[in-house]
């Protein structure tokens, strides 16, 4: 089963249109329409809440933050400074302040338009810089949210002594999941057996338990009366990690007021405004080398945006600090990270979370060393990489299933690279003899990251999965891992397959209920399969030994000795089954030492670009990846989260721009202008599959799921600048910020010629 | 009819079966002072009622006059140096034969316009009604001396698309004139022809500058040099200065003086799609490319 490229379950009531996404769900007795009401400014105070006299409000329930106590007005995450709804210092554009239910759609838009905000309006604080120079404190005593400090060895001390020493400065932007299915739950309040309200959350999410214990905080629920549950997602990417809490929150608290239940779908814009985005950064780095190439130090200094509350940042800079040094080696290490907090949305989970940003930065800074030495971007790369053996920033000893080596030499010799890049240089200088106004490049990235939580995470969270056996024989997966269109549905049942012995087709999967399945963790990370993954599979393996033990001792098929077994026992076999992380040194968090990840991910890529040197718009013409993510479960679904990740990196690189104001709102909150690349615009895929086995992940499997992101941007980068390298000099980067808009490039190639 | 349950809730569905009803009606609303809009691919008007709810299009009370079913509408006389397209035609109809062989720019224009939905759907007088100055339908069909058929009860008359457009989102149609035909000029078929879009992307972009170009030499005289420019104006703009320096000269163009005149004809602005001093660069650069391509 493991390594078979098995159709995906949840593939055909997708493609007949079958599967019911949240606004597929019929609608429920009495069911009302939910609208927010939202800040009109980037920062304020909140006066006064005026409901238009002339309105008729009474089929409307309008619930503000006067229907909480404060102790209960929060969004129970890491910190709990984000209110449910805002009560008077308004922090960001867009900033839930009201909430209004009405059986009519159109009516509750309308109550939408007659509530009026009177509100004194205060100076924003819209950039990293504007908030490290605390133009205004918007957040604590000095608008930090957060700070880490990574440090081995002495670089400061190492630069002296190094025979080039560069430094750089690289930035990077927000980017929108834009997944295809909004934000959108249905909440219900119902009365239970004993009379006590209960609370039913419906929802396009990721994480059933995040949204349970919002839940729980808000409303004073016990475990048992919160209930959470997943309808088929149509993406998430991170989106749907933090934020639904606050959809489902809004919607039950309308539920609550207006004894009926709630429904609330955002639109396109309202979803693109308001909800979590992947946080800029800029990041200066110092490398210190040798004069043959050889890193001997390396000093990252990085800089998050926030936004207005603290949300998953902590976790997201660490992430980021953590990958801040790449995939090579050096004796010295110091990393400084620093996220501000701005008035804009809060920033949070994106596939990579808080990785690309940094790992940019990174790969731009070698290609600027490569230039300053005059070498090749991939035989300076190929010198300095990780091999097994080596030490990352955390000292960390990198000692079980280290494959960076393996995919720069895949990638390496499916590319050609010495050749091609040669052939590419003959070609430009043809096309520059010809007159023609177009040049290619190719370029290079590696890289690689942490499976699953970081540090003691997984210790910490615990994570569990149950496995039933149910009539006939078949095994049913209780688990709170949500698929949202990554193929989850169809991983676990191979994995639970191919360890139990149990026939593919005998295995069921529950839907995501926190009343029905155990905490499996949020399904982030990438660390679906290698954590929840490997408990399926040994969860299922203990079921099905029960059943044979039971075939042993009294005979039948299993399906015979299932049932008897299940009667005998009186209805419930089953086996519940707890993470326990492999043994590693033990990760220090006051001091960021030690085993950050109990395994790495890694990819090479490799990027072939053509460039128009009139409109400077970049066409990708191929891309090659080489990933090494442990042994792979179902090769087309692990390669559709290679290509697909990597297109979402080329339109992070190429594309994709939050527009914003000077007032804080964002100009370009639709589909039509938030360019994300279309099957037209993707680049044929070579992906290679390279398989370093993972001793304890399911079958050797590690993690895909972000992996791919990290990459694409500097290797498309790094390829622009080999192009444009037949026209011009330039010292450094000349690609050093995201994204590589035509319009930024020229403005940047305006700047050299002037 | 009534309206689709959620989204447009007492809006009134009018169907027109023939370009006298369309009209007449048209005229009927318009006297009326009643709110109305004209549905004819919907690719505008659909997406526009979705923008900002509450919808300003499906407001209830609204008529909307769908003329989809007009058979005039969607007809093709092709009288030997010009064709008229019926206002209703598709972009899709552009690509098939024997429209693009007949025009070829036509044809390679439709293609880069949103994608093949779009394409099923949207219609030249659509592009045209909605006045976007990015509009790729528009932009095609400028060099081709074309002329659009604006129809009312009381009557029809043509006005050259050059000359249709009065300002930003402006023109000459009044309230109760449909667009009933755009008539075309073929081009002589040796002409050069281009068609450059700089979009957002390849598919389902707006143009942040398009060029459409037919150009006619005679014993390497440049005889006929039209154009159209999306995206750098608050109207398409037919480059009457480039026009000016390439007519009646020969193929050999004074790069220098060819930018001059470019600047002259444009004035584009930053917005969320791109900035103004790209789009001057990039109006230079496609003018130059073209005129490049004149030589070889």
């Amino acid at each position: 089963m493991i390594g078979q490229n098995v159709p995906r379950t949840d593939g055909v009531p997708k493609v007949i249109g079958t599967a019911r996404y949240i606004d597929d769900v019929p609608p429920l007795p009495g069911e009302l329409w939910g609208v927010t009401v939202r800040s009109p400014v980037a920062r304020g105070v909140l006066q006064r809440i005026e409901l238009d006299p002339s309105f008729d409000w009474t089929d409307v329930t309008v619930v503000t933050a006067d229907d909480m106590d404060d102790e209960h007005n929060v969004v129970a995450l890491i910190e709990y400074d984000q209110p449910v709804l805002a009560k008077k210092q308004l922090r960001h554009m867009y900033e839930p302040i009201a909430l209004i239910a009405c059986a009519d759609r159109d009516k509750a838009e309308r109550a939408r338009a007659a509530v009026k905000l009177h509100i004194d309006k205060q100076e924003p604080v819209l950039s990293i810089e504007d908030s490290l120079a605390a133009k205004h404190v918007v957040w604590g005593e000095d608008n930090v949210l957060k700070k880490y400090e990574i440090k081995q060895g002495d670089a400061e001390a190492a630069f002296q002594s190094c025979e080039l020493v560069l430094t750089g400065t690289y930035r990077v932007h927000h980017q929108e999941q834009l997944y295809i299915e909004p934000q959108g739950v249905i909440a219900r309040w119902f009365a239970g057996q004993d009379g006590q309200e209960n609370l039913k959350i419906l929802g396009s999410l990721q994480c059933p338990y995040y949204v349970h214990k919002a839940l729980k905080k808000t409303f004073d629920l016990p475990d048992d009366r919160a209930h959470v549950e997943q309808t088929v997602t149509g993406g998430g990417f991170g989106g749907k990690e933090e934020y639904p809490s606050v959809v489902a929150l809004h919607a039950a608290l309308l539920a609550k007021k207006s004894g009926k239940p709630v429904r609330m779908i955002y639109g396109r814009k309202e979803d693109i405004e308001a909800t979590t985005k992947r946080h800029p950064a800029i990041c200066t780095v110092t490398i210190g080398c040798k004069n043959d190439g050889t890193f001997v130090a390396v000093k990252v200094d990085c800089l998050m945006d926030g936004g207005a509350y603290v949300t998953l940042t902590p976790v997201v800079l660490s992430r980021g600090a953590l990958h801040a040094c790449g995939a090579y080696r050096f004796q010295h290490h110091h990393v400084l990270a620093k996220a501000l907090a701005t008035s804009t949305p809060p920033n949070g989970a994106f596939r990579g979370f808080g990785a690309p940003q940094t790992i940019w930065a990174i790969e731009r800074h070698v290609d600027a060393v490569a230039r300053a030495l005059g070498r090749d971007p991939h035989d300076l790369r190929d010198q300095n990489l990780f091999n097994e053996g080596d030490t990352t920033c955390t000292g960390q000893v990198l000692s079980v299933s280290v494959g960076g080596r393996a995919c720069l030499d895949a990638a390496t010799k499916a590319v050609d690279w010495k050749a091609r890049r040669a052939n590419i240089d003959r070609f430009n200088e043809k096309l520059a003899r010809d007159g023609k106004r177009v040049r290619r490049g190719i370029g290079i990235s590696t890289f690689m990251h942490g499976a699953g939580f970081t540090g003691s995470g997984e210790r910490r969270l615990k994570g569990k999965v149950a496995v039933d056996l149910t009539p006939g024989g078949r095994l049913n997966i209780r688990s709170a891992s949500t698929d949202i269109g990554q193929g989850t549905e169809t991983v676990f049942r191979q994995i639970a397959a191919s360890v139990s012995g149990v026939p593919f087709e005998h295995i069921d999967l529950e839907v995501p209920n926190t009343t029905k399945v155990p905490d499996s963790g949020p399904t982030v990370a990438s660390r679906t399969v290698m954590v929840v993954g490997s408990i399926v599979g040994k969860a299922a393996l203990e079921v099905a030994e029960r059943v044979r033990a039971e075939m042993k001792d009294s005979g039948g098929t299993f399906a015979e000795a299932g049932d008897r077994l299940l009667k005998r026992v009186g209805g419930t076999v089953s086996s519940l089954q707890q993470y326990e992380p492999p043994v590693t040194r033990q990760f220090d968090e006051a001091t960021y030492t030690g085993d950050a990840y109990p395994c790495f991910s890694w990819a090479c890529d490799v990027a072939e670009v053509e460039v128009d040197l009139d409109t400077y718009e970049t066409r990708v013409l191929k891309l090659w990846s080489a990933s090494d993510v442990g042994r792979v479960i179902n090769p087309i679904l692990c390669a559709g989260q290679v290509e697909g990740g990597t297109l979402q990196a080329i339109g992070w690189a190429l594309y994709e721009d939050v527009v914003w104001r000077p007032d804080g709102s964002i100009a370009n909150a639709r589909m039509t202008n938030y360019i994300v690349p279309t099957a037209v615009d993707a680049p044929p895929f070579e992906t290679i599959l390279v398989e370093i086995p993972f001793p304890a992940g399911p079958g050797g499997a590690k993690g895909v799921g972000e992996l791919p992101m990290d990459g694409g941007a500097p290797a498309i980068a790094s390829a622009v600048e080999h192009a444009l390298s037949h026209e011009l000099k330039w010292q450094g980067s000349l690609l050093p910020d995201l994204p590589l808009l035509p319009e930024k490039i020229f403005n940047r190639v305006r700047q050299l010629e002037s | 009819m009534t309206g689709v349950a959620g989204i447009l809730d007492g809006v009134r569905f009018e169907r027109a079966r023939s370009l006298d009803e369309a009209v007449s009606r048209v005229g009927a609303l318009v006297s009326s002072g009643e709110p109305f809009h004209v549905l004819a691919g919907g690719t505008d008007l659909v997406v526009e009622s979705h923008l900002a709810p509450p919808s300003p299009v499906a407001r209830p009370g609204r008529t909307i006059l769908d003329i989809s079913s007009v058979p005039e509408l969607s007809k093709i006389e092709d009288r030997g140096d010009r064709i008229r397209f019926g206002g209703g035609v598709t972009y899709l109809t552009l690509r098939r034969e024997p429209w693009a062989s007949r025009i070829p720019l036509l044809a390679r224009m439709a293609r880069d316009v949103g994608a093949i939905q779009i394409q099923a759907r949207g219609t030249l007088a659509g592009n045209i009604a909605t006045a976007s100055p990015a509009a790729d339908g528009v932009c095609g069909l400028f060099p081709l001396d074309t002329l659009v058929g604006l129809r009312s009860a009381s009557g029809e008359r043509a006005v050259p698309l050059t000359e249709y457009f009065t300002g930003y989102k402006k023109t000459q149609r009044r309230p109760d004139e449909l667009i009933a035909w755009v008539d075309v000029r073929v081009p002589a078929r040796d002409a050069k022809w281009a068609w450059r879009k700089v979009g957002t992307r390849l598919a389902q972009a707006i143009s942040k500058v398009a060029l459409a170009a037919v150009i006619e030499i005679d014993k390497g005289i440049i005889q006929y040099a039209r154009f159209g420019m999306a995206s750098v104006a608050p109207v398409t703009v037919s480059l009457p200065s480039v026009r000016a320096l390439l007519e009646g000269r020969g193929v050999d163009v004074d790069l220098a003086a060819l930018d001059a005149a470019v600047d002259r004809d444009v004035a584009p602005i930053d917005d969320v799609r791109s900035t103004g001093d790209y789009r001057r660069h990039v109006a230079r650069a496609v003018v130059r490319e073209l005129t490049r391509s004149l030589t070889t």
